[in-house]
């Protein structure tokens, strides 16, 4: 069904690893891939990260051999990664290249004390608007509606740390009740510190090739990548709705889908809880409005009829905002071979990964990523 | 005399795009009255609350224009984390001016900076600030 093919995948732990040099993380996310995928060749190499320094990607290949091929740096803020590993896709369909790393690589506890601000050549960072307060908005606004109650925000963090209950390479877990992540600190009205992802360091790689029928490959049945279109009152939506599924409409065509409820299991952007109900909205998983309520039943929850953010997601298993798009990727591809342990999604045959990365101002996002992926 | 570059719009010519501050510029109109100085497409209409040479939404040329002084709260949030050169907490709004863009705004309330005001609010423009500012009317 697909002609590309993700070999291999590998990550390192998620966490705050502020004495581990950056490059030491992605050499166990790119060794885990290498071996996962196989003997071959690599052809040429994506790189996703918005704050590492200049050249990491050469000083972390360098040290295992991959020389003397293509090597490409992209910057999609939190969608750098799935940027990368769709350029990669890309390249292999076309047929530029056989055999492609995409690697990504992040050390936020070095480059930040607390929540980023957007660029302060942004009107928006300049403006004091930290990226929670982002959110924040549009949860204000899904509150005023009556699209989405407290209780239901905290929903989102209590699953997605119970979920990680079961990732050993999970930053946080835990489980938590909807009135303690209620009266976690308040961070930017109406979010609390249980409803933000935390600060991590991180690295995650894939192999992509073309596909050959392998026991272990998961097809990558359709991939699209946009930057969002001008955000303000022309849409009805929250910011970050419309790019989300714009760019989902396009790879669900792609892999011949007709809507997402035809996916077994998801990984979505949830750096703050409102983000995951806007998307589930987005993807069309759940009806609009009903994303909140989807997290409070059950309904995303393992276990559920759309489970959402088996690995704990970006709230719990950490966000390094370049590695993000791939460890939302392995998780899909251990989901559909079944290697995902004890929070595994039962007989999922169909994956998908969203990431959505923002802040520059006027802009509904500066990138998403949607993928679509096969079992073998 | 303006040094014709190239054969952009003409609002290259009639904003000051040499500002380094990209927040939204807020003048004070002859009536006295604060206004957000930006760009109208002059072919989808599409207000923007910056000197940009084309419109982001079509790509069409735009003409220098004014909006506000008044606008509606579209949602609003207090920052209570520590933000570099801020002070926490304070009040941020985006706000829908009338007839014009949706801009990013300090909310100037009394007291403490605790409090945001609820989507809807009525607002205005404040002029004399770095920051776009806003005070809650009527």
């Amino acid at each position: 069904m697909s002609d590309i093919a993700v070999h291999g995948v590998g990550t390192s732990h998620f966490g705050r690893a502020p004495g581990t040099d950056l490059v030491t993380l992605a050499w166990t996310a790119v060794s885990e891939a290498l071996a996962d995928a196989g003997p071959g060749p690599i052809d040429a190499v994506w790189v996703g990260t918005v704050f590492a320094p200049a050249g990491v990607a050469q000083r972390v290949l360098r040290a295992m051999g991959i020389t003397r091929v293509p090597v490409v740096t992209v910057e999609n803020a939190c969608a750098s990664g799935t940027t990368a590993f769709a350029e990669a896709c890309e390249a292999v369909r076309t047929g530029r290249y056989g055999r492609v790393l995409a690697l990504g690589i992040e050390q936020m506890s070095t480059a930040f004390d607390g929540a980023i601000t957007p660029e302060d050549t942004d009107p928006e960072g300049a403006t004091g608007l930290a990226l929670p307060a982002l959110y924040a908005m549009a949860a204000t606004r899904y509150l005023h509606d009556g699209a989405v109650t407290p209780a239901q925000l905290a929903a989102v963090s209590v699953k997605n740390h119970a979920h990680a209950l079961h990732n050993p390479r999970a930053q946080y877990s835990g489980r938590y009740t909807v009135d303690e992540v209620l009266a976690s600190r308040m961070i930017a009205d109406p979010l609390t510190l249980l409803q933000c992802c935390p600060t991590s360091d991180g690295a995650g790689a894939a192999v992509v090739g073309p596909a050959r029928g392998g026991a272990r490959e998961v097809g990558v049945r359709g991939i699209a990548l946009r930057s969002g279109a001008p955000w303000g009152r022309r849409s009805p939506h929250v910011w970050g709705y419309d790019i989300v599924a714009e760019t989902a409409a396009d790879a669900l065509a792609a892999a011949g889908l007709h809507a997402a409820t035809d996916v077994d299991v998801v990984e979505v952007h949830d750096a703050f809880t409102i983000g995951e109900i806007v998307t589930t909205e987005a993807l069309g998983l759940v009806a609009p409005g009903e994303g909140g309520k989807a997290a409070e039943t059950g309904v995303t929850a393992l276990g559920g009829a759309h489970p959402v953010n088996p690995s704990g997601g970006l709230l719990s298993r950490g966000h390094p905002l370049g590695a993000t798009g791939l460890a939302q990727l392995a998780e899909i591809v251990w989901q559909l071979r079944g290697e995902a342990g004890g929070r595994q999604v039962d007989g999922a045959r169909i994956g998908l990964v969203e990431t959505m990365g923002g802040g520059v101002s006027a802009l509904d996002g500066n990138a998403c990523v949607v993928a679509v992926l096969e079992a073998p | 005399m303006p040094l014709a570059i190239d054969s952009r719009p003409a609002v290259w010519f009639h904003v000051d795009v040499t500002v380094v501050d990209p927040r939204p510029r807020i003048v004070v109109a002859p009536d006295g009255a604060p206004h957000v100085a930006g760009v109208r497409c002059q072919a989808c209409a599409e207000p923007v609350a910056y000197p940009w040479p084309a419109c982001p939404e079509c790509g069409g040329p735009v003409v220098a224009a004014e909006f506000g002084p008044e606008g509606v709260v579209w949602s609003a949030t207090v920052v209570r984390i520590p933000v570099a050169g801020r002070t926490p907490p304070y009040a941020l709004a985006y706000v829908d001016l009338d007839d014009g863009p949706r801009v990013l705004a300090h909310v100037v309330v009394d007291g403490d900076g605790d409090t945001a005001p609820a989507v809807g609010t009525r607002v205005r423009l404040r002029a004399g600030a770095p920051d776009p500012q806003v005070e809650v009317i009527g």
